[in-house]
């Protein structure tokens, strides 16, 4: 059997380095094509998932979310729970925050956002909104009768630019008027406005806990504490952890927060990503196969006259299965090299999307299943027209 | 060495039935160089194929070699074409992308010659159809004399017992086919090489030991070169 293959490698070389190179090019040049195609937007969109997860991590969770137990509405004794999360090995640290709606009205523009009061001290050790204040500053601990106002929220003086209901467009040192649900309503003064990219953060409002307790009546009571972690991927391990040293209080990670919002972004681009990859493959099938069928056509009569010389059949059809697998191979490398270069220089000059800039994130799976697919194109394309020519009656092929 | 009987070959069916071979009896010993003749369609060239294993009776018997050629599968045959028969084709046949060494190596390889022994093999081959400087030439920067010597230097690489010629010198000049003619011959009597060819050129009959006449899926005559009168080309 090895004979047959060296034969038909042998026979499969020389076509290919006499051939006509300028249309064998051409279809590495197609096949590399499909190739970046089949795993361009894969990457991409697995750098859009990084990035929504990045920004839940760093925004809106933390590593993990502590919620009130079970029929309990709030976390009482959040000072002596917080430090006794923030003993617990491989915790960062953490920072309590209670969340809830209140309506805020400026010059007569009226919206209901999320306010969430936080300690700003601590939420700077968990997460990154203070580093995203365009104009003015951050809240520090015990401040009162301020608030930030995430840039959604804050609007634009030209509303029609507006997709949700906004402020108006208010700047910073404006005042806002808030009125919380339990009916109290108090005047602010906007101390910075957020832009972090994320809609959640970006659409709400801060105060400090110190402000809202005095709103609210209450003292030391949350109804989230978000934990940052030492290192991220093991939230769930660290999610026992917690319960073994005794933290009763309801423990969520951040994959489990963000799991509808993730599936349903996910599942959207799956969708594209599906019908471009089909397309493309179908692109390399076609392209491929055309070529080794014109191929095989224009050699009618030689591989009729090869058949009757005694190369078995088998051989002609292995050896035009080198040559796809030849074109699938160059193509394959020189998609590579395309898709690197593409890679460097995305990875340099990320795209910029509402989020934030995005880099392509290459999966090793991916780069599998892209060569894999064209793998069994090629093998397909290969087989099929020199199976079908050879098929013929010899004489007829000799006769073309 | 050959031994045909009642060989029919039919193309097509009813009114548009054509008798290509109409029950002919063919016996052909070692050694001899037969060559068939015949006008267009007289059915010289379906006669080949079918000695060529490249086309199969609708019925009759076909013995080569020992073997009854008609019970053979197609890989058998293949095997058969490869081992035991070459074949001569009218244009020359070469694949164009190998040289002409590399177009003897193909079918000394897929016997299963070790390189080297074919090498050695396609060297010594193209030394006896005198192409030894022409090894390494694309059959596009050979003459046409030169392509059909490497074509015979191909059928013959695999000492095959039966060499089968179709038409051989039909796009060569009258010098170059007097080179192929006589090389053939050479082969005939040094290597006692059985050669069946197919011509239709009168003057071609000085070479054959033996002629084949056809006509209409006939055998017309069958004798040596003392009963047949030849006209020289020109």
């Amino acid at each position: 059997m090895l004979e047959e293959e060296q034969v038909a490698f042998f026979l499969a070389s020389r076509l290919i380095t006499r051939g006509n190179k300028g249309t064998i090019l051409l279809t590495i040049m197609i096949i590399a094509m499909v190739f970046v195609n089949l795993i361009f937007l894969p990457s991409i969109i697995a750098g859009i998932v990084v990035l929504f997860n990045q920004q839940n991590i760093d925004y809106s969770y933390g590593n993990l979310v502590i919620e009130p137990r079970e029929n309990q509405l709030v976390i009482t004794n959040v000072a002596e729970l917080q430090q006794k999360i923030n003993r617990v090995p491989g915790v960062v640290a953490s920072t309590p925050r209670y969340t809830g709606a209140a309506t805020i009205v400026s010059k007569g523009k009226s919206t209901t956002p999320l306010l969430i009061a936080i300690n700003p001290d601590d939420e700077k050790q968990v997460l990154k909104i203070h580093t995203k204040i365009i104009s003015g500053d951050y809240l520090n601990d015990g401040d009162t009768g301020q608030i930030l106002i995430g840039t959604t929220l804050a609007g634009n003086k030209d509303q029609k630019v507006d997709r949700t209901p906004t402020l108006g467009g208010v700047d910073v040192g404006k005042t806002v008027e808030v009125t919380f649900r339990n009916g109290v309503t108090r005047q602010y003064r906007i101390k910075g406005i957020i832009a972090s990219g994320q809609f959640s953060v970006d659409s709400s409002a801060f105060i400090t806990r110190k402000e809202l307790e005095s709103v609210l009546g209450t003292t030391d009571t949350a109804n989230q504490i978000l934990v940052k972690t030492k290192t991220t991927g093991n939230e769930d391990a660290m999610r026992i952890t917690l319960m073994q040293y005794g933290i009763q209080e309801k423990i969520w990670t951040w994959q489990d927060k963000s799991a509808d919002f993730l599936k349903s972004i996910v599942g959207s681009f799956d969708i594209i990503n599906v019908i471009s990859t089909i397309v493309s493959l179908v692109i390399a099938v076609v392209v491929i196969f055309i070529v080794i069928f014109i191929n095989t056509v224009y050699r009618r009569k030689q591989i009729g006259i090869l058949q009757a010389i005694g190369i078995d059949r088998s051989i002609i059809i292995k050896s035009y299965i080198f040559q796809a697998l030849f074109i699938f191979a160059s193509g394959t490398v020189a998609g590579c090299a395309l898709l690197f270069v593409l890679l460097q220089y995305l990875t340099a000059s990320p795209l910029v999307f509402p989020g934030g800039p995005v880099a392509p994130v290459l999966e090793t799976m991916l780069v599998v299943r892209a060569i894999a697919s064209l793998l069994v194109v090629s093998l397909i394309a290969g087989f099929l027209p020199s199976w079908l020519t050879t098929r013929e009656d010899i004489l007829s092929a000799i006769r073309g | 060495m050959i031994v045909g009987s009642n060989l029919r070959r039919v193309y097509g069916k009813g009114s548009v039935e054509v008798r290509a071979l109409d029950g002919v009896d063919i016996s052909i010993r070692k050694g001899e160089f037969v060559g068939i003749t015949g006008a267009s369609g007289s059915g010289k060239s379906t006669l080949l194929h079918l000695l060529g294993l490249l086309d199969r009776p609708t019925s009759g018997s076909l013995v080569i070699d020992g073997v009854e050629v008609a019970s053979l599968n197609e890989r058998q045959r293949t095997l058969f074409r490869l081992n035991r028969l070459g074949y001569v084709f009218q244009d020359y046949a070469l694949v164009p992308e190998l040289t002409a060494e590399e177009n003897i190596y193909l079918p000394s390889k897929v016997r299963g010659m070790t390189s080297r022994e074919c090498t050695r093999v396609c060297r010594d081959i193209l030394g006896l159809v005198g192409l030894r400087e022409r090894v390494s030439f694309l059959p596009g920067e050979l003459s046409g004399g030169e392509q059909q010597r490497v074509a015979i230097a191909r059928a013959l690489v695999n000492n095959p017992a039966i060499l089968l010629a179709d038409e051989p010198c039909a796009n060569l000049d009258t010098r170059n086919s007097t080179t192929i003619l006589e090389l053939i011959r050479k082969l005939n009597k040094d290597l006692n090489q059985t050669v069946v060819m197919v011509s239709h050129e009168d003057w071609h009959k000085k070479y054959f030991d033996r002629i084949i006449s056809m006509r209409d899926g006939k055998i017309l005559t069958d004798g040596n070169q003392e009963n047949i009168l030849i006209t020289e080309p020109g």
